[in-house]
């Protein structure tokens, strides 16, 4: 090859012809979408995230969880993703329009993610991702409810114990623990009233079937918030075959002052603090928590087909007296 | 000519000699001596650091508890950590090492401005030990392939620049008309990784594009870092050793010509492969696709061109360290782009697509083929840097092998075990724990082959450091892998 002038120009040339192709369309297409909402301009979603889901999306970054968790839902054809319950619809461009960074993943060494907000008790569930219009109901609806026009940190940094962490614990009636979606059989407990009995028993590993998802007796409701923190704890505990990894540095052991704190962690078996010593979620655990139960892709989009049967398994989706949820129609 | 038909590299300098030839490339490797020592040492210090990290890394996944209770251990962290000092740490500052080599020779003038290349340097340094440190203490991104904290970023950034404008210095005092093929390839790294990383970093950080398209924009920089950072520099590193070695011409010129430009055009368009049935429209996926599939061009005429230039000569990797890894390289090169086809296709990304498969695609780009290739360059260069020669050829026997059986031994780990974790979560009956359970004797397998590629590195580091300190061999003749067999080759 002669001359340096087509050397550059083909070097250059090659180039801006992919950054254009790959980057610059595809945000002249997809890049500015706005918020669906209906007729009345209710109904808004996605909305944009509190604080604290932010936070813990920062400590979802720092500790690496996207190497081992996708967030996204593939459509039926082109996987069992929805078969598995991940989601009730594929992922579509719009889902993400408020999350930074966006945490689509490329590996699914551990479950997707999209929906495990959604999978959570009817009690503690997280926002309605439609249900801004009421905030007001249950603690969880107003510490996670997205009101983008009061979002100071400061003011949710005092709220979110109790939406996220187990103050709903002694409150959760018998009648809803179980309320998670898929066939639950053997060993489901009942309630989680009959924790502290079980929790006497050195951890129960759940041996015999397959392990996951299925509750286990003497631990919290399985996806609610004091269900993940005692997973992130010590994950095995709850699955016996689980290769995640713990995550104890985002947890305190501290000695009972006065009485046990309602964010401690209902632990069983060897992992369980000595006597007068209990396990809390430091804020970071807390953020992360709550990032969790914000991930709620269950919303209807007008331009997704949602599957029909699998939307029953929807709490947001069916018109179940979900707390803070449904807005009047 | 000696015994094994090997064309001796030039005798330290010696003017009586009357060959001016070899007197002006002594001259300009003595002034490429003490930049191309400071990348190449800087690299071994962060292979060394990353292999220690890559160890940790794979040993969790079968041993989650393993030092668990350490934030900075944990490995959300460590992984990033690995992949950070490999990428960024090792294979950009030994690549650098060898294209500015390679630059000052196919230049054919001495290097000029040294002092940009040793501040490059210092600052790459300090770049990446940043961005490593952000990363263990919880600094990170969260975008794969940048997840070095903006600190870091600009750091790297600054020492780049002055890298680049080295070498687009270089290029206007070259000598002679003929741009030889490893040039358009180096020029090409040099000019495309400042405008990648820029765009990387402007369209995720400064600007940053709305939600799905940040993993659009990830993408796209990690595999253009991968084809046209690395690709690059390891394609016309190959150019030039193979002919250089063997004492050949390149087979064709023409089929060069094809395969750069094939090459440039078609392999930038990969990466949305990756994201096969994520939230995109389909257009941008299939794009990449059809990319991937069409690399297959410039793979066959690379590939074709430096068969047709060994053949013949394939017994000399007997013989030649560098050959026999620069060699093993560019074979890896078709491997890597035939698996990436095949992984890339819907019909086999729907099992592949969430698994260690595509850890294994990376692995045989970076390491497979081009990290076997920067070895190759690296054993041709540094006596020449030095003045003295290897001092063991059976360290060097025991590296490649070491190198070759570990990351064959990886990559069918990963590739047979992400298969297999694909169609086990494809069957929603099995649990989702199953493929855990599935996958673990292959991450155990991989862990494996972790010890060879370590056992590897660290032969290696220890071989580099000999020469270093000057305990090389003084000799004229190069380090064969088979000494023996080669006097015995020139007995008749």
């Amino acid at each position: 090859m002669k001359g340096l002038a087509p050397l550059f120009l083909g070097i250059f040339g090659t180039f801006a012809f992919s950054w254009v192709g790959l980057t610059v369309i595809p945000n002249w297409q997809i890049g500015h979408l706005n918020p669906q909402s209906d007729e009345e301009g209710t109904d808004i979603y996605p909305m944009p995230q509190s604080g604290m889901v932010q936070q813990g999306a920062r400590v979802y970054a720092a500790n690496g969880c996207i190497y081992c968790h996708s967030e996204q839902v593939r459509a039926e054809y082109a996987g069992a993703d929805i078969e598995r319950k991940w989601g009730d619809r594929r992922s579509a461009p719009r889902d993400y329009i408020f999350e930074r960074p966006v945490f689509l993943g490329k590996m699914r060494m551990g479950q997707d993610l999209a929906n495990i907000g959604a999978r959570a008790p009817a009690e503690q569930e997280s926002p309605s991702p439609g249900g801004g219009g009421s905030p007001a109901g249950s603690p969880a609806g107003a510490a996670q409810s997205p009101s983008p026009s009061t979002a100071q940190p400061k003011t949710q940094a005092a709220q979110p114990p109790e939406s996220a962490a187990q103050q709903q614990q002694p409150a959760t009636s018998p009648a809803t623990s179980p309320a998670v979606a898929g066939p639950s059989t053997g060993i489901a407990s009942p309630s989680p009233a009959a924790a502290p009995a079980a929790a006497a028993s050195p951890g129960a590993p759940p041996s015999a079937g397959p392990p996951w998802p299925e509750q286990t007796a003497g631990l919290p409701p399985m996806y609610s918030a004091a269900w993940h923190h005692v997973h992130l704890y010590s994950p095995r505990s709850i699955n016996f075959d689980s290769n995640m990894p713990s995550y104890r540095f985002l947890y305190q052991a501290r000695r009972i002052s006065d009485a046990r704190s309602s964010d401690a962690l209902q632990l069983t078996g060897s992992d369980a603090a000595p006597e007068g010593w209990e396990i809390v979620p430091s804020y970071d655990a807390k953020c992360l928590v709550a990032y969790m139960m914000a991930l709620n892709q269950s919303h209807p989009l007008k331009d997704v087909r949602s599957t029909g049967a699998a939307a029953a398994a929807s709490p947001a989706a069916s018109p179940s007296p979900a707390p803070g949820g449904q807005p009047p129609k | 000519m000696n015994p094994a038909g090997i064309p001796l590299k030039e005798p330290s300098i010696s003017a009586a000699a009357g060959d001016t030839g070899q007197l002006e490339r002594a001259l300009i490797d003595a002034s490429t001596r003490v930049p191309v020592l400071i990348f190449y040492t800087s690299a071994v210090a962060w292979l060394i650091l990353g292999t220690l990290f890559a160890g940790f890394v794979s040993f969790k996944l079968h041993s989650p508890d393993l030092l668990s209770d350490i934030s900075f251990l944990t490995w959300g962290r460590v992984r990033p950590a690995h992949m950070n000092v490999m990428v960024y740490g090792w294979a950009s500052m030994a690549g650098m090492g060898t294209a500015i080599w390679l630059m000052a020779r196919l230049c054919r003038t001495v290097l000029r401005y040294p002092l940009l290349l040793v501040a490059g340097a210092g600052f790459w340094n300090l770049g990446v030990l940043l961005g490593v440190g952000g990363i263990l203490l919880g600094d990170s991104t969260g975008y794969q392939w940048l997840e070095f904290p903006s600190y870091a970023a600009i750091i790297l950034f600054v020492a780049y620049t002055l890298v680049a404008s080295w070498a687009v210095l270089m290029f206007r005092f070259r000598r002679g008309e003929q741009i030889y093929i490893t040039q358009w390839y180096l020029l090409g790294a040099f000019l495309w990784f400042p405008w990648l990383y820029a765009a990387g970093q402007l369209m995720l950080f400064v600007v940053p594009v709305q939600g799905v398209l940040q993993a659009a924009v990830g993408w796209w920089y990690a595999n253009n870092l991968l084809f046209l950072w690395f690709g690059a520099i390891g394609l016309g590193t190959a150019y030039y050793m193979i002919p250089k070695v063997i004492g050949r011409p390149v087979y064709s010129y023409h089929l060069a010509t094809i395969g750069f430009w094939s090459y440039a055009l078609f392999s930038s368009w990969t990466g949305m492969q990756r994201l096969v049935d994520g939230p995109f429209p389909a257009w941008m996926v299939t794009a990449s696709i059809a990319a991937t599939i069409l690399t297959l061009i410039p793979v066959a005429t690379v590939g074709l061109n430096h068969h047709m230039t060994m053949q013949g000569y394939f017994p000399l990797m007997r013989y030649s360290p560098t050959l026999r890894f620069t060699v093993f390289g560019a074979m890896s090169y078709t491997v890597f782009s035939l698996v990436g086809v095949l992984i890339s296709l819907r019909s086999v990304a729907r099992y592949v697509n969430f698994t260690e498969a595509s850890i294994a695609y990376s692995h045989l780009g970076l390491y497979a083929f081009f990290t076997m290739v920067i070895f190759g360059s690296m054993y041709y260069i540094v006596p020449r840097l030095i003045g003295r020669e290897w001092r063991y050829g059976s360290l060097i026997k025991l590296h490649f092998w070491a190198s070759a059986y570990g990351i064959g031994l990886m990559t069918l780990m990963l590739l047979a075990g992400g298969f297999l974790q694909g169609s086990s979560m494809e069957n929603p009956s099995l649990a989702f724990s199953e493929n855990v359970e599935t996958i673990l004797p292959y991450l155990r397998g991989r862990s494996l082959s972790g010890i060879l590629l370590t056992a590897s590195h660290f032969i290696f580091a220890y071989h580099f450091g000999l020469m270093l300190f000057g305990l090389g061999r003084k000799s004229t003749v190069p380090t064969f892998l088979n000494p023996v067999e080669a006097e015995g080759a020139g007995a008749h």
